[in-house]
């Protein structure tokens, strides 16, 4: 890798002409693409707040009072871990990395899809189906933008689950109602989750662009 | 790693997600486990979020308490009533579902057709008026008629929530029975068996490259021209044909019947100045010399043409001719399909959008060469 003060300055020059408006003669925008994409994913997760509002409310209605009620809190039986928790300690959550930040985004939002893509399979009304499938394939979408965003700061993406994918029935309710307890834990989690998303994409949008502007030009090979 | 046992389930409800009749009695029980300190009078029972009578309760142990339900009615939701069994200061302790309910009717009125010979679809109606309660699966099975065996239809809600589509492996020239099945938690009920002949229920796809234009400066006539569907050139059929029309910005179609073979047609008696839009359809009667009516394809996409417009100036006219008109719209629909691919949170804009607000331009136009006008 390219060493010396000379490059160091070139590197600063380049970046601080790159936060400039408009510039034609450098083609900065592979360099921006990072900051644009954290901005799409923070977008993304607020249209999917917007969807998973109809959708939870047409899916507890499905599941009949009292889990359509306001005030509804069943306890959270210990099966319900299952399901990634978004609530983290303020401070642990300030201090994150941008890297273990994102990735905690991915693998949550990786497993939300998949118990998503289960609920799809079993539930009764084709309004509530085709509501779902609409959901999973913007959740899907999201993850592929946390992904591609993982990417071009030059994080990994967080591994898959260790071990063979447990058999369809592993984790399956022992009866109807705490399928339906499971499930209003479902759409919860993804509430949540997407509440702090939002906060997540947030903070990482003032934090990237610099950053990511030195590190391109230096793959370039300048 | 060490393996946590899971923590207990604090009660046990019995019986456990029970499909009972309409009508019928249910007493459940709800018993509570070992390692809670609950007596029976300190449970309380909840059916869908409302509170059971205590007349209703019995206890019939220290830690079990049961109730009476007479006479249920249908389940208020297909995923099942929610009778809840609750601790005292309200937490919920175990719950079970009661799927209440009609076993199926036979499933009624089948009608399939097919497009271009290829496939085959057919739609039902539920046997029931009324409501079973419980969530119902129809499965369409086919054969063919004095050999072969039952195949299951599986591309469902292709044309509606009672449809299924058969994609290939159909012969010609043979009939097929037909029937639906349908069946929930308390039974099965099986339709009357259809025969038909693929041949006998063919349609098509609409007629192509549908073209409208004027007819030189005639300012009450529009000829329309069309190419008869490709996918059925090759085989032995007469085409029917239909037209209808309709005036840009009202919602009432004029049809033209007797068109017969041709693939040209004139619209005469038309108003001048005004935008039209119109749409052909194709009956293919007659495949290979079957004597039953085919059936009708869809309209062709509509298109819009306008007759020109007369020297005399009438009231209320829009100053922008006809044919830009409908350059404009062209061009704005190609807009609105791009807004859509490439921005979020567009969806509502489109080409509908626009035609209203052209309706409600018209109209405030209207109105307001009423209003204060001289004539």
């Amino acid at each position: 890798s390219p060493t010396g003060d000379s490059w160091g300055i070139f590197t600063f020059l380049c970046a601080a002409l790159c936060n400039l408006p408009a510039l034609p003669a450098l083609n900065c925008s592979e360099e921006l693409g990072a900051g644009q994409s954290i901005q799409q994913t923070y977008d993304l997760t607020r249209y999917l707040e917007h969807q998973l509002r109809t959708l939870a409310g047409t899916y507890l209605n499905y599941l009949g009072p009292p889990f359509n009620e306001p005030d509804f809190n069943p306890p959270r039986m210990a099966r319900a871990e299952r399901v990634p928790s978004a609530t983290v300690d303020l401070d642990l959550w300030r201090g994150l990395t941008d890297n273990a930040r994102l990735a905690a985004n991915y693998r949550a939002y990786s497993r939300l899809l998949c118990y998503l893509r289960v609920l799809d399979g079993q539930v009764g009304t084709a309004e509530l189906r085709h509501r779902l499938a609409h959901f999973c394939a913007s959740l899907q979408g999201l993850v592929l933008s946390i992904g591609g965003v993982m990417s071009s700061l030059g994080y990994p993406l967080p591994a898959g689950p260790a071990g063979p994918p447990a058999p369809p029935g592993a984790h399956a309710a022992p009866n109807d109602f705490l399928k339906k307890m499971d499930d209003f834990w479902l759409l919860k989690e993804l509430q949540t989750w997407l509440w702090r998303s939002a906060k997540d994409f947030n903070r990482l949008k003032k934090k990237v662009p610099p950053a990511v502007v030195t590190l391109r030009l230096e793959a370039r090979g300048f | 790693p060490l393996c946590v046992s899971p923590a207990a389930d604090p009660a046990v409800i019995s019986p456990q997600d029970p499909t009972l009749l309409i009508g019928s009695s249910l007493v459940a029980t709800c018993t509570v486990s070992p390692d809670f300190p609950l007596k029976a009078e300190d449970l309380y029972w909840t059916l869908n979020g409302r509170r059971l009578p205590a007349a209703s309760y019995a206890a019939l142990g220290p830690s079990t308490l049961s109730v009476a339900l007479a006479r249920l009615n249908g389940s208020r939701q297909q995923s099942g009533d929610n009778l809840v069994c609750h601790s005292r200061d309200g937490g919920i302790l175990a719950g079970s579902c009661l799927y209440v309910g009609l076993p199926p009717e036979k499933p009624v009125n089948i009608t399939c057709w097919s497009k271009n010979m290829k496939d085959l679809t057919c739609k039902w109606a539920p046997g029931t008026e009324g409501e079973t309660f419980l969530h119902t699966n129809y499965t369409l099975k086919y054969k063919r008629r004095w050999y072969g065996q039952d195949n299951t239809c599986q591309e469902y809600h292709t044309a509606g929530t009672y449809s299924c589509h058969i994609p290939k492996d159909l012969a010609l020239f043979t009939p097929y029975e037909i029937w639906v099945e349908a069946s929930n938690r308390l039974g099965v009920a099986v339709s009357d068996v259809v025969m038909l002949d693929i041949l006998d229920v063919v349609t098509t796809d609409p007629p192509s490259d549908v073209h409208v234009s004027r007819v030189g400066d005639l300012e009450d006539q529009l000829s329309v021209r069309w190419s008869s569907p490709p996918a059925l050139k090759d085989f032995l059929f007469q085409a029917k044909y239909q037209i209808q029309y309709r005036v840009e910005d009202s919602s009432e179609w004029k049809v033209v019947d007797d068109v017969g073979n041709q693939t040209s047609c004139r619209l005469a008696g038309l108003r001048p100045g005004t935008v039209y839009f119109v749409q052909v359809r194709c009956n293919p009667f007659s495949i290979y010399g079957s004597k039953k009516v085919g059936i009708w394809s869809d309209w062709s996409n509509p298109t819009a043409a306008s007759t020109p417009r007369s020297e005399r100036a009438a009231g209320g006219c829009d100053p922008k001719g006809g044919e830009q008109n409908t350059t404009l719209r062209r061009e704005l629909k190609q807009f609105f399909g791009w807004v859509k691919k490439h921005a979020y949170g567009c969806s509502n804009l489109g080409i509908k959008l626009y035609d209203q607000w052209r309706v409600w331009l018209q109209k405030s136009h209207k109105t307001r060469n009423q209003v204060g006008k001289e004539p």
